[in-house]
């Protein structure tokens, strides 16, 4: 930095009683006067020890390192409109290393009120514009997460009302903004009896607790609700937040697993069973035996046999159910199977006087396994049968009827019986296994093996029923396709 | 002998469990009727008599629940014992079972219990005892 020189610039402001020169050249910012040929006619202490060693007069000189002045200059803007201006500009100190500064003009008169200088005050903002970086980076960095945070989250007024939510939120149960939450969560109109949110408005204290709610699909979404308290400078709870982590899966496995455990009960039950009923023939046939009766003989060895083959369908059942395979896929002309299974069955409906009729004229052919398509329709087939035997109303005529028509891509196998039905509980629990209403004539496992081959031949099976009027069992399989080739 | 025979009703739906349990305790010199279902045990029950009751349970609430509770709550029968005979499976096995009448406090509790696989010695002391014994001295092997 060139030393001062004594100008009449300086003079002038010598004049103007400028004499605060401690003052000017303690405040923690940098300062220059210039002239209006842009010329720095006077600077801080601060200002040389940080940009002063370039022998430059000029400020866009100094400041830059330009040769011209800038564009934009508010020096000149206060020289020419005598007011005073401020900009943001990016400035390079004597090692080059780059400040934002707020730039603020003052013009200087003398005491005929004309502008002799401009005093130009650069406020390094750099920690500032470093800091609002950071805010922005942070805020964005938690409307990421709030948004894709793999929960549902949303912020509550006392009212339950929806402050905000996130984008997951909204995906699932629509737009919160102002709506209460139970409206949306649950679809309802009155708030729920027992609420986290408010219980957590009341003692400021997180909550947690597990509901079901319904999406926008109507799908039923089972999750864990954890709530915290929100509050303002004055430690007020201004609002609650709300996070529900959905762990439908996880409970679906763990009902799942419930059901595995009750399968392999009813298995070891039924096991016992036949093991009993093992037991009581050896034993009526011993006595047999001993006492040279040819009829205990004959019951027992009956019931040794009846049991032993109830243990093999048992376990063949059983290894059926736990076989993981992908069946074959043959063209199978489903009328075809249907009236030859029937046909296997025509004289043991008519012992019990059932009339078993097939309606399948329609030519539909599926892909499949023929021996698994041929287990399920006859499992299905004697379950109605029994159905019509089991029905206490021995005046009513029975019939079952089995049904193949298409209906859009789906082939329907439906069978059809006016038997005893089944109330809910066991309609509920039909394809869990081990439900048999036949006492020892089943294994429990018929139901489960048919839901697994209209699975494995990418199809499914439901049942309507009530009690006392009959069942439907209801296959769908896909249509199959002119080109699909069989394997 | 006559006069001191003791009947016993078995109740279960099982065939071969009732011929099981009809020739043993008939072996053992007890009367015995069959019933498949409850109500054809109710009107055994109301026609027999019988000294002594064996009832399938196979789960806590099954029809061989409602069939205890009718006999029990009927002055006229309710003193005529019942033995429950469970296949119930699980970490309590025929206990929690046992736990669920038992615990029932408008109902006495059944008279005995008798797990599956039944051990025969176990079922006859039973019935000899709850029935003030049978009159025939087989076996029960």
């Amino acid at each position: 930095m060139p030393e001062i020189l004594p100008d009449e610039s300086t003079i002038a402001l010598a004049n103007l009683g400028f004499s605060c020169t401690q003052l000017f050249d303690e405040v923690p910012c940098w300062i220059s006067i210039q002239d209006r040929d842009h010329n720095i006619i006077k600077a801080s202490r601060k200002l040389i020890a940080d940009f002063g060693d370039r022998q430059q007069t000029k400020c866009y000189a100094l400041y830059k390192g330009q040769t011209k002045p800038c564009v934009e200059c508010v020096v000149a803007h206060s020289f020419e409109d005598g007011k005073d201006h401020t900009s943001q500009q990016t400035l390079f100190d004597k090692r080059g290393m780059p400040h934002d500064v707020l730039v603020t003009t003052r013009p200087l008169r003398n005491d005929s009120g004309e502008i002799i200088a401009v005093m130009k005050a650069l406020a390094d903002i750099s920690s500032e514009k470093e800091l609002a970086g950071r805010l922005r980076n942070s805020l964005s960095l938690f409307h990421n997460l709030f948004d894709h945070a793999p929960c549902f989250i949303t912020v509550q007024n006392q009212e339950m009302r929806i402050l905000e939510a996130n984008q997951r939120f909204q995906e699932s149960f629509g737009e919160g903004a102002g709506r209460p939450c139970y409206e949306l969560y649950k679809k309802r109109s009155e708030p729920c009896t027992v609420c986290v949110v408010a219980e957590t408005f009341a003692d400021g204290k997180e909550h947690t607790s597990e509901e079901m709610l319904v999406d926008n699909q109507g799908r039923e979404v089972h999750v864990l609700v954890y709530t915290a308290p929100m509050r303002d400078v004055t430690g007020k709870i201004t609002s609650v937040m709300e996070m529900a982590t959905d762990v439908t899966e996880i409970r679906t496995l763990q009902n799942k697993l419930a059901d595995l455990g009750q399968l392999v009960g009813g298995i070891a039950h039924n096991a016992k069973n036949i093991l009993e009923g093992l037991r009581g023939g050896i034993y009526v046939a011993n006595l047999g035996f001993r006492d040279n009766n040819q009829e205990d003989i004959r019951t027992g060895w009956d019931m040794v046999q009846r049991n032993v083959g109830r243990l093999s369908a048992v376990i063949l059942d059983m290894l059926y159910c736990a076989r993981e395979r992908s069946p074959r896929r043959l063209p199978l002309s489903l009328p075809k199977l249907i009236k030859e299974v029937a046909a296997l069955f025509i004289s043991r409906a008519a012992e019990y006087r059932i009339t078993l009729e097939v309606k399948a004229d329609d030519p539909l052919e599926i892909l499949g396994e023929p021996k698994d398509i041929h287990s399920m329709l006859s499992n299905l087939i004697t379950n109605a049968i029994d159905a019509c035997n089991e029905d206490q109303n021995e005046q009513k005529p029975h019939r079952v009827t089995v049904r193949a028509y298409p209906d859009q891509n789906d082939i329907v196998l439906a069978v059809e019986d006016n038997g005893a039905g089944m109330n809910s509980a066991t309609r509920d629990a039909l394809f869990k296994g081990m439900i048999s209403t036949k006492g020892n004539s089943g294994t429990g496992l018929g139901l489960l093996m048919s839901q697994k081959v209209a699975v494995e031949h990418g199809g499914s099976i439901t049942v309507a029923s009530e009690l006392g009027k009959g069942s439907t069992f209801t296959v769908r399989l896909p249509v199959r396709q002119p080109n699909a080739s069989s394997t | 002998m006559a006069t001191s025979t003791k009947k016993i009703l078995v109740v279960d739906d099982e065939d071969d469990i009732r011929v099981y349990l009809s020739r043993l305790f008939q072996e053992n010199g007890f009367l015995v009727n069959c019933a498949s279902n409850v109500e054809e045990a109710l009107l055994a029950v109301e026609k027999e008599r019988p000294d002594l009751i064996t009832l399938d349970v196979s789960m806590p609430e099954a029809s061989g629940g409602k069939f205890y509770r009718d006999v029990k709550s009927r002055p006229e029968l309710s003193s005529i014992p019942i033995v429950f005979v469970t296949g119930v499976t699980g970490p309590g096995g025929s206990r929690d079972t046992e736990h669920f009448y038992g615990s029932r406090s408008h109902l006495p509790p059944p008279d005995g219990f008798i797990a599956k696989p039944i051990d025969r010695e176990e079922i006859i002391a039973l019935a000899k005892k709850l029935t003030g014994g049978a009159a025939a001295g087989a076996s029960a092997n």
